[in-house]
């Protein structure tokens, strides 16, 4: 028997080998046990992603709205009354102190310009951004369960940079009605 | 026999193992259902396929816990990945795709692959040869005995029947590298059982 006999031989022998066998336990249990666990880490950040995108768009319409709807209203002084907490990443991230200085920074120009507005408008802004806020709560909330999810962390920074443009939104628009007023 | 499967006149082997096998008209309403997160379905599909997958797990692992665990893995991730099965290629020739994915990505991570050389090398017989008879034994032994890269593309185009294109194409190594770990296989091979007194 030459070589290459032995080779077509072993080619034609091992298409007898079984190919399938049945295995020695029952492994669908462990795979039950997978497939219907629910989704939590895919669901949390697509339901927050997409909570923030619609109070966002809400957000800016309704401040962009009120603020040009309010042009030729009085400019009423109040309170602002907003409680800003301090953004953490889940307890393994923290945002680095030039965050805080620039949202200090807005904070304060905001509490100004909201005390420029009119009380509905206040109001409106204040409620958008308490959603906005409940929205990074709840992207914080789910950090914890999942410290080390890059897209929660890269949702929550998103969201901090969101809610410091609309706070810088609504100083533009305040100084663009005093501008009208005074000319 | 699906588009995948297709064999050129010269990668031809005589042992292409039918995948898509008649008469499983259940088959489809299995999947759309499964498709629709119906789990119960899903195991059906299990059930029939299930043998398949995990004899290809075992001929390429060569170990009965890493088998198990490739055909569970194949099996949870052919699940997450349900909605994008088209129909273009038959089911169990998709599920074969993902268990082989499987088994390589694990050992690639795995350092247990160098165990399990020394486990089966201190075996009087594979875990894989239980499932043949007579001589066929020691061939399955041999087999299980070949380095991995040659192992792996014997199983597929001896074993399983696919061309050298396509088992290729499922290790993501070139045909002709692949004709050349068959040839070592074989080489391999012959030793082996020449050494052993076999005779094909």
């Amino acid at each position: 028997m030459n070589d290459e006999d032995r080779n077509d031989e072993l080619i034609t022998a091992a298409g007898a080998l079984a190919t399938e066998i049945s295995p020695e336990r029952d492994l669908w249990p462990g795979i039950a046990e997978s497939i219907e666990q629910p989704r939590r880490s895919r669901w949390i950040p697509m339901l927050a992603q997409a909570a923030v995108v619609v109070l966002l768009i809400g957000a800016s319409s309704g401040v962009t709205f009120l603020a040009m709807k309010d042009d030729q209203q009085p400019v009423q002084i109040a309170t602002p009354n907003l409680i800003f907490e301090q953004a953490s990443f889940g307890g393994s991230n923290a945002l680095g102190p030039e965050y805080f200085e620039v949202r200090s920074d807005i904070v304060a120009q905001l509490e100004e310009d909201l005390a420029r507005m009119s009380p509905e408008t206040r109001t409106e802004v204040e409620n958008n951004l308490v959603l906005i806020r409940n929205a990074i709560a709840e992207i914080n909330t789910a950090l914890e369960a999942e410290p080390t999810n890059v897209l929660l962390q890269d949702l929550l920074l998103r969201t901090y940079q969101d809610e410091l443009a609309v706070m810088h939104r609504v100083g533009g628009l305040t100084q663009r009605v005093m501008s009208r007023q005074d000319i | 026999m699906e588009a995948l499967l297709t064999v050129e006149a010269s990668d031809y082997s005589p042992n292409m193992v039918s995948i898509a096998e008649p008469g499983h008209a259940e088959e489809a309403g299995w999947i759309t259902q499964a498709q629709q997160a119906d789990t119960q379905a899903f195991e059906s599909l299990y059930r029939m396929h299930v043998d398949k997958v995990y004899g290809l797990c075992l001929r390429m692992t060569g170990n009965v816990s890493e088998a198990e665990d490739c055909t569970q893995e194949t099996f949870i991730q052919a699940w997450n990945k349900l909605n994008k099965f088209r129909s273009e290629s038959a089911f169990g020739t998709w599920l074969h795709r993902i268990a082989v994915n499987t088994v390589l990505g694990r050992m690639r991570k795995s350092k247990r692959e160098r165990d399990r050389i020394q486990v089966v090398a201190d075996t009087a017989f594979s875990p894989v040869s239980v499932a043949d008879t007579g001589e066929l034994r020691d061939l399955s032994d041999a087999v299980d005995r070949l380095p991995e890269g040659a192992r792996h593309v014997f199983v597929l185009y001896a074993v399983y029947g696919y061309s050298h294109d396509e088992a290729g194409r499922m290790l993501g190594i070139a045909a002709g590298t692949s004709k050349a770990q068959l040839h070592r296989a074989r080489r391999l091979l012959a030793q082996q059982l020449e050494k052993e007194g076999f005779d094909a």
